[in-house]
């Protein structure tokens, strides 16, 4: 079903390319003196957490599906599968963070080979916290719109987190910038997913070597999220899903 | 005149379809000011970066909306809406006239809160700096909106129509002023991507920001009113304005 979306796919990743070669590129000159005095090459940075906003938005693509489905009336035929409901989110959560791993793997390949690896053993533990972010954003996708039961409400929605959720989490800046700016920022940006992920990348590929939390607390962090957001999805789509009244 | 009118009304009542769409939008636009620009504002000294980007926010805002009325027209020619549209008692040019300054007019609607935001944030202009920055932000629409349709028309599906707005998209805001001084991307220029320094420099969206910062920022800021920005701005919008009138009066008719 992801490759339907063989367009969009080719999008995003010319999305990613001028992410990095033009504006990653540009952007690193402009903030040159701020990325010095914390230590940090800002372009590299920068790519590290492209990575993780491209991984977000793929694997935020299951939602429409969901919708997809509704509309050409592919979810009766799979609520007459003999698999239980709560497989049956539980498959499609996992499914939908693996297919955005698939996509996400070759650009994953050109952004270690300008990062580097300084330690492998600490890339697996970051790229195995990345699968569950992953898994965790899928199960957020699916309660949203099985929540939402209307796909245009679903868009609109999607669109506001999207532009909040990347915004106030480091995958742009560093933390310590957006304290400076507004604390109430860095505030949110410790309890954001996205924050641990790219934190952890980073770490993982050696880009930054002082995290703000420790490994393990980016770990955790993302593992309460993935296990919420899988679980409510479960619950969330057990309880909504028969009924119709999809929009 | 009259069927012209008609058109942009039946442009506009769709364009209010999509409320809730254009609130996610200016959701959207308003994050990237008072979230990123105040964050990126904190880690350079080269320019206030609030006060910089603002201008450029009103131009990222009019392009998403201008830009709308092509996903329209895309989903009109799928469902073979055109042929009810080519049946209404008007010339086809007036069609196609009404759909471009449609276009326009309504990415002119959805930048009006963010220009004002400008105002309130920066400072207000003139009467003669407002005219000018309203006839550049029209002219830019209209242009934008003509660009929008050509691609629309030329396009056989949604996916395509979408990949190629994003490719225009990309070109356009990364290779611009919008979120970067020209200063600054002429660096590239010594990477050996001396045609992109020069593709920022004759981007319309660069001489549509740099016109509203020469406005609204601080003489020391050094952008300074040039009468060839607004140049820039009306030859674009002429040449894909009559683009799309030409594409969309006779590619439809081959359908």
């Amino acid at each position: 079903m992801f490759i339907q979306y063989k367009f969009l796919l080719i999008l995003r990743g010319i999305w990613f390319v001028a992410q990095v070669a033009l504006f990653g590129l540009v952007v690193n000159k402009m903030v040159q003196g701020a990325a010095d005095a914390v230590g940090i090459n800002y372009f590299n940075y920068y790519v590290a957490g492209v990575t993780i906003i491209t991984l977000y938005s793929t694997a935020m693509f299951i939602g429409y599906d969901i919708f997809e489905e509704a509309e050409h009336g592919v979810f009766e035929y799979l609520l007459t599968l003999p698999v239980s409901r709560r497989e049956l989110v539980l498959g499609r959560s996992i499914g939908g963070g693996l297919r955005s791993f698939v996509y996400v793997g070759p650009l994953l390949v050109v952004v270690l080979f300008i990062l580097g690896v300084s330690n492998p053993l600490y890339l697996l533990i970051a790229l195995a916290s990345m699968f569950l972010f992953a898994f965790g954003v899928s199960g957020m996708s699916i309660t949203i719109a099985v929540a939402m039961k209307s796909g245009d409400k679903y868009d609109i929605l999607i669109g506001v987190l999207d532009a909040l959720i990347v915004r106030l989490s480091t995958t742009m800046y560093p933390a310590l910038y957006m304290q400076r700016a507004m604390p109430a920022y860095a505030t949110i940006a410790n309890f954001n997913p996205l924050t641990y992920a790219a934190d952890l990348f980073r770490w993982g590929t050696g880009v930054e070597g002082a995290l703000q939390f420790s490994p393990l607390v980016g770990v955790l962090g993302l593992f309460i999220f993935f296990f919420a957001f899988t679980f409510v999805g479960v619950v969330f789509y057990e309880r909504r899903l028969e009924g119709g009244s999809w929009q | 005149m009259k069927a012209i009118l008609h058109v942009i009304e039946y442009d506009f009542r769709n364009f209010f379809r999509y409320r809730f769409f254009i609130a996610a939008l200016i959701a959207m636009n308003l994050a990237d000011l008072f979230i990123s620009a105040v964050v990126f504002t904190q880690m350079t000294s080269l320019v206030n970066y609030f006060r910089f980007f603002a201008p450029g926010l009103t131009v990222v805002g009019l392009f998403a909306s201008a830009f709308m009325i092509g996903r329209e027209i895309n989903m009109e020619v799928r469902r073979e809406i055109h042929h009810y549209l080519l049946s209404l008692p008007m010339t086809r040019t007036e069609l196609a006239v009404g759909r471009v300054l449609a276009g326009g007019l309504r990415g002119m609607l959805y930048m009006t809160p963010l220009l004002i935001t400008n105002f309130i944030v920066l400072r207000f202009p003139t009467l003669p700096q407002l005219s000018l920055i309203l006839l550049t932000l029209l002219l830019l629409a209209i242009g934008i909106s003509g660009v929008s349709i050509s691609i629309a028309v030329s396009t056989t599906s949604f996916e395509k129509f979408v990949t190629a707005r994003g490719v225009v998209y990309y070109m356009l805001f990364f290779c611009s002023s919008v979120f970067y001084p020209l200063s600054i991307i002429q660096i590239l220029a010594t990477k050996g991507l001396g045609p992109l320094v020069t593709f920022a420099q004759i981007n319309p969206l660069t001489n549509g920001s740099d016109l509203i910062r020469s406005f609204l920022l601080d003489a020391s800021s050094g952008y300074v009113f040039s009468p060839l920005m607004l140049l820039n701005v009306a030859v674009f919008s002429v040449i894909f304005a009559f683009l799309a009138l030409f594409a969309y009066s006779k590619i439809l008719q081959r359908h």
